[in-house]
């Protein structure tokens, strides 16, 4: 009887979790797979209308165009954001005093602490032509005419990549450290005593050691390629709009700007199966690394 | 010979420390000046601060900047609306969550393993599956407008249950097994025992939450169109990003902007000395128990 009164409280405090989980993320996730086949209009019936809305964005070249440059932006995220920490780590973990390690952990941080807003705002203003600090760097250091970074089309997914790479650089690199910390310094003392050089430590001893580190950092930032929303909304403007808007601004677009609710859903429910896809592929290419 | 080799491997080791130290020296100052720059700005006149020669210091020293945006642009409201839905958000996440989590160590519960399941599916769900559909049932529930809508949005979290439950753990069960045989119920048990044995996991959570709820911009940008009603990270965005577009507000000049920047980032960096202590360890057991 104690028993089951005991786990009756339990089910109890359990169900604030259970009805938020039910209201704000399965309930949405069949709404929209219902309305992703609806003529889904605000008021009045919503016919059901069969794979309509995903005709019809699979015939909107926006929308192609919006997965390209996911692709293209997220993809050299993904590669420069796992590259750059990792030689950073790796870096940070040579240097011997600690006062000067924790220092450089701390302010390579900050920028992951702070929004895109800010971090967006300061870009844009860094990288202003006739006002910024780069292009006056630029001009100064190399002679070099200022650079209209945020309106020109071929820098656009460089300047989002970059920015992006270097907010996230602290946290990633963290992570990284985790896993070098992780690894058993008597290995280290080992390869020493053999005579190994630092550079041979981290080619035998730390690179190896660090393999499942990077499989989960890397399956964890595949998930967040489609996940890009924030910054884009931040930094995109016209003149860039074609090279950087993503698939989640189309889907922003798409349902709340143009209110069509149908074809939004549907274009949400590609990504569902785009995600599914990639995330297929990493993990057979993570798992085919340890063979 | 030997001894040779030895100085050779310590001259090299030392070129390669100062290389490795200037190296991280610039990606340190890629951060720190931009920051400066912007501090620079911030505390220089309207005039001065349009001119491009300020860097690194001053010029004209003025606070003008932090009354205009404060004040005439009106940036207390955002301000204020933003600490309330931080505030009471991440109050009710960390508390909502921490519940949860330790729901799930209690042993021989029956249905443990479809809580756990039903948890872990939330986190697979791609948030742009269901941007829309969320703004289709806040609109049923008439939270389009309110700060509520803003509250619930990420009330609750797979990954801070799952956190809180890996620190619970940590507790020592025999204890709450002596305390049950005293009669104590589940819920206290849970108030006056856990929630204060896990103090580094809550700290943790907190600080993630407030930070994430702090800086939100989809939700707001989802759910707010009423001015009165926006958060500080929108209020920023129009009067920075937008406005420097524009240009058409002669009010915002670049020491006002710059001055906005610092005012949202105060608290974020006043609680950052406790990120240091909690969330950079919070990360690393979140990394090694992945």
């Amino acid at each position: 009887m104690r028993t089951l009164k005991r786990q009756g409280m339990l089910y109890i405090m359990m169900v604030p979790v259970v009805l938020y989980f039910v209201l704000f993320a399965y309930y949405p996730l069949a709404r929209g797979l219902q309305a992703s086949f609806q003529d889904y209009k605000l008021m009045g019936d919503r016919p059901y209308i069969g794979f309509d809305n995903y005709e019809t964005v699979a015939h909107d070249p926006t929308f192609w165009n919006a997965l390209w440059n996911t692709l293209a932006i997220g993809g050299g995220i993904l590669v420069a954001g796992f590259l750059a920490p990792l030689i950073v780590a790796l870096s940070l973990n040579e240097v011997w005093s600690r006062g000067f390690k924790k220092t450089a952990q701390l302010v390579l941080y900050v920028p992951h602490l702070l929004s895109w807003v800010v971090i967006g705002g300061i870009c844009i203003f860094l990288l202003s032509p006739d006002t910024g600090l780069v292009n006056l760097l630029l001009a100064k250091g190399f002679g070099l005419a200022p650079i209209n970074f945020m309106a020109e089309e071929g820098w656009a997914r460089v300047v989002m990549v970059g920015s992006a790479v270097w907010k996230d650089m602290g946290y990633n690199c963290i992570l990284f450290l985790a896993g070098i910390v992780a690894i058993s310094p008597s290995l280290f003392e080992a390869a020493r005593m053999d005579g190994a050089t630092r550079w041979q430590q981290l080619r035998y001893v730390t690179l190896p050691q660090l393999l499942s580190t990077m499989k989960v950092i890397l399956l964890l930032n595949t998930l967040g390629l489609f996940r890009i929303f924030d910054q884009i909304f931040v930094m995109r403007n016209p003149a860039i709009a074609s090279k950087v808007d993503v698939l989640m601004m189309y889907t922003f677009q798409k349902g709340i700007m143009e209110i069509r609710i149908g074809p939004a859903a549907a274009a949400s429910f590609f990504v569902v199966l785009f995600t599914l896809l990639l995330t297929v592929v990493v993990r057979r290419m993570t798992r085919f690394d340890e063979v | 010979m030997g001894i040779e080799r030895f100085e050779r491997m310590g001259w090299k080791n030392r070129t390669f420390d100062v290389l490795n130290a200037v190296f991280l020296i610039v990606l340190m100052l890629t951060m720190i000046v931009p920051f400066l720059n912007v501090a620079a700005l911030a505390f220089s006149s309207g005039m001065a601060s349009m001119r491009p020669d300020i860097i690194l210091f001053p010029k004209d020293f003025s606070v003008e900047g932090f009354a205009t945006v404060w004040h005439s642009l009106d940036l207390k409201r955002p301000f204020a609306n933003s600490v309330i839905v931080t505030v009471a958000g991440t109050a009710l996440h960390v508390l909502l969550s921490s519940m949860a989590g330790y729901v799930l160590i209690q042993p021989h519960l029956p249905g443990k393993k479809i809580m756990v399941s039903f948890i872990l599916l939330t986190m697979m769900i791609p948030q742009d599956a269901i941007l829309i559909p969320l703004y289709l049932v806040n609109k049923d529930l008439h939270l389009i407008n309110t700060l509520g809508s803003l509250i619930l949005s990420g009330m609750i979290s797979g990954f801070s249950i799952l956190l809180m439950r890996n620190y619970f753990l940590g507790v020592p069960y025999e204890m709450s097994e002596s305390a049950q045989i005293d009669g104590a119920g589940p819920l206290r048990i849970f108030a006056s025992m856990y929630m204060r044995l896990a103090k580094t996991g809550l700290a943790t959570v907190t600080l993630f939450e407030f930070v994430s709820r702090w800086n939100m911009l989809t939700a707001p940008v989802l759910f707010i169109n009423d001015p009165a009603k926006n958060t500080l990270q929108v209020a920023l965005k129009s009067m920075i990003v937008d406005a420097s577009a524009t240009s058409s507000n002669f009010l915002v000049t670049t020491n006002v902007r710059m001055a906005g920047i610092l005012i949202s980032i105060i608290p974020l960096l006043a609680i950052y000395p406790f990120v240091q202590r909690y969330f950079m360890k919070g990360l690393m057991l979140g990394a090694n128990k992945e």
